[in-house]
């Protein structure tokens, strides 16, 4: 950063500037107003479970609620998959739903260290989900292929949004100022488990529908999260104690 | 009023007593914490009245969130990712009423296009660093203003160090080539 000749004159002014930043004053009745506001409504806190116990939370309930909808839906699809089918789109959705589990964790402690940027993950959740699929299915199509496709959207939609509803109680007990960011988090790890579910049920066991409408509606669900996180009034994004502190 | 430097494990001792309630722990954060804070959005773009509403704002925000501070972990990126928030939820806010009014998006172009030509006067950096992308001149604030290491700026900005001296970078190169620029005329 500073091996540019000019970067000494620069530095100079910078320090110069930073220096003049320092000069500003904090009034004793602003001090004495903050802490009057907080310790009106000072009570004990627990810190939250480390990271790693984060994670391992929303990965139990994701695994939980993909087992239980699986188990309850009919596995017309489980029939239809080839054993290198189910075990490749099994890894690949795990994987998915331990990235999105990773992200969202980090959204909650504000100041963590983002070991995978958000466009990473949703990156490489997309990579793998359309590429396994285009990979491991056959490239054949029907011709009922929108009246065969669009009751496996509603019911991805009838699964993500729910799921999201419950990985979003679990993960405002966080501070959850991201956004959008979180928003896309939510609604990635709800997709997952949508997306699993589905396979397991969907009669369509075919590349284009499979992409189409169960790829497709993900990525419109996921867009459809960071758009609700975005315009969500921060009040509905602070966590548990927001009650308690005003 | 003076103010006491910041020293890590004695922040952190406080924070820990600071979630178990303890009234002289929140006076002292209080106390040590919000020159700092008030600085860092005094450098944002803001009049002295909106800094001080900010740095409220931001002190009901790390009430809030106290739970979610772990004793193993710095406290300063902490605290100024949540600042850091409250800016931009404060700056939305704004954009959104500017929104509304005819002539702010004329004027506002007009504020930019003037950047450039200020001359390099004592507060003419001040000028270049707030015609910088917000996300250059984010870093810079935190790296100058608050004196924080490159490592506390990526947590606090939810980025990695590299993207951090990305920014930077781009940030001196674009400020380098407008002070060259005042030099010139």
């Amino acid at each position: 950063m500073r091996n540019h000749p000019r970067d000494a004159d620069l530095e100079r002014h910078l320090d110069a500037w930073a220096a003049s930043q320092a000069e500003v004053e904090l009034s004793p009745e602003i001090q004495r107003n903050v802490q009057a506001i907080l310790k009106r409504s000072l009570t004990p806190v627990k810190p939250l479970p480390s990271h790693g116990r984060l994670v391992l939370a929303f990965l139990a309930v994701f695994a939980v609620g993909a087992a239980g909808l699986i188990a309850i839906m009919n596995q017309a699809g489980a029939h239809l998959m080839t054993e290198a089918q189910i075990a490749g789109m099994v890894a690949i959705l795990a994987c998915g739903g331990i990235l999105f589990s990773l992200l969202i964790a980090w959204q909650m402690v504000p100041g963590s260290r983002q070991g995978l940027p958000l466009s990473l993950v949703l990156a490489l959740s997309g990579c793998g989900v359309f590429g396994g699929i285009a990979v491991l299915f056959p490239w054949r199509t029907s011709h009922a292929f929108v009246s065969e496709g669009w009751p496996c959207a509603l019911m991805e939609v009838m699964i993500a949004v729910p799921a999201a509803a419950v990985f979003w109680l679990l993960a405002r007990s966080g501070a959850l100022f991201g956004g959008a960011g979180v928003g896309a988090a939510l609604g990635g790890l709800a997709v997952v488990l949508a997306l699993a579910v589905l396979q397991f049920q969907c009669m369509f066991q075919q590349a284009p529908h499979l992409l189409a409408w169960h790829g497709g509606t993900a990525a419109i669900l996921i867009g459809l999260g960071a758009l609700i996180g975005e315009v969500t009034p921060v009040y509905l994004r602070a966590g548990r104690y927001a009650g308690k502190a005003t | 009023m003076s103010e006491t430097p910041l020293d890590d494990r004695e922040l952190r001792a406080l924070m820990t007593q600071y979630q178990r309630a303890d009234p002289p722990a929140v006076e002292e954060l209080v106390r040590r914490i919000s020159p700092p804070l008030l600085r860092y959005f005094g450098a944002s773009r803001v009049d002295r009245n909106d800094a001080e509403d900010l740095l409220q704002d931001c002190w009901i925000r790390i009430h809030r969130s106290r739970h979610t501070y772990r004793a193993s972990e710095p406290v300063m990126p902490w605290i100024y990712a949540i600042a850091r928030h409250t800016r931009l939820d404060a700056y939305r806010k704004r954009r959104r009423m500017e929104s509304r009014e005819v002539l702010v998006a004329a004027l506002e172009e007009r504020f930019h296009q003037s950047v450039p030509k200020a001359a390099p006067e004592p507060d003419a950096i001040e000028h270049l660093v707030a015609s910088l992308p917000e996300s250059q001149r984010e870093v810079i604030v935190m790296l100058k203003v608050s004196g924080m290491s490159l490592e506390e700026v990526a947590k606090a900005t939810s980025s990695t160090v590299g993207a951090v001296k990305q920014k930077a970078h781009r940030a001196y190169a674009t400020l380098r080539r407008a002070l060259g620029k005042d030099r010139e005329k």
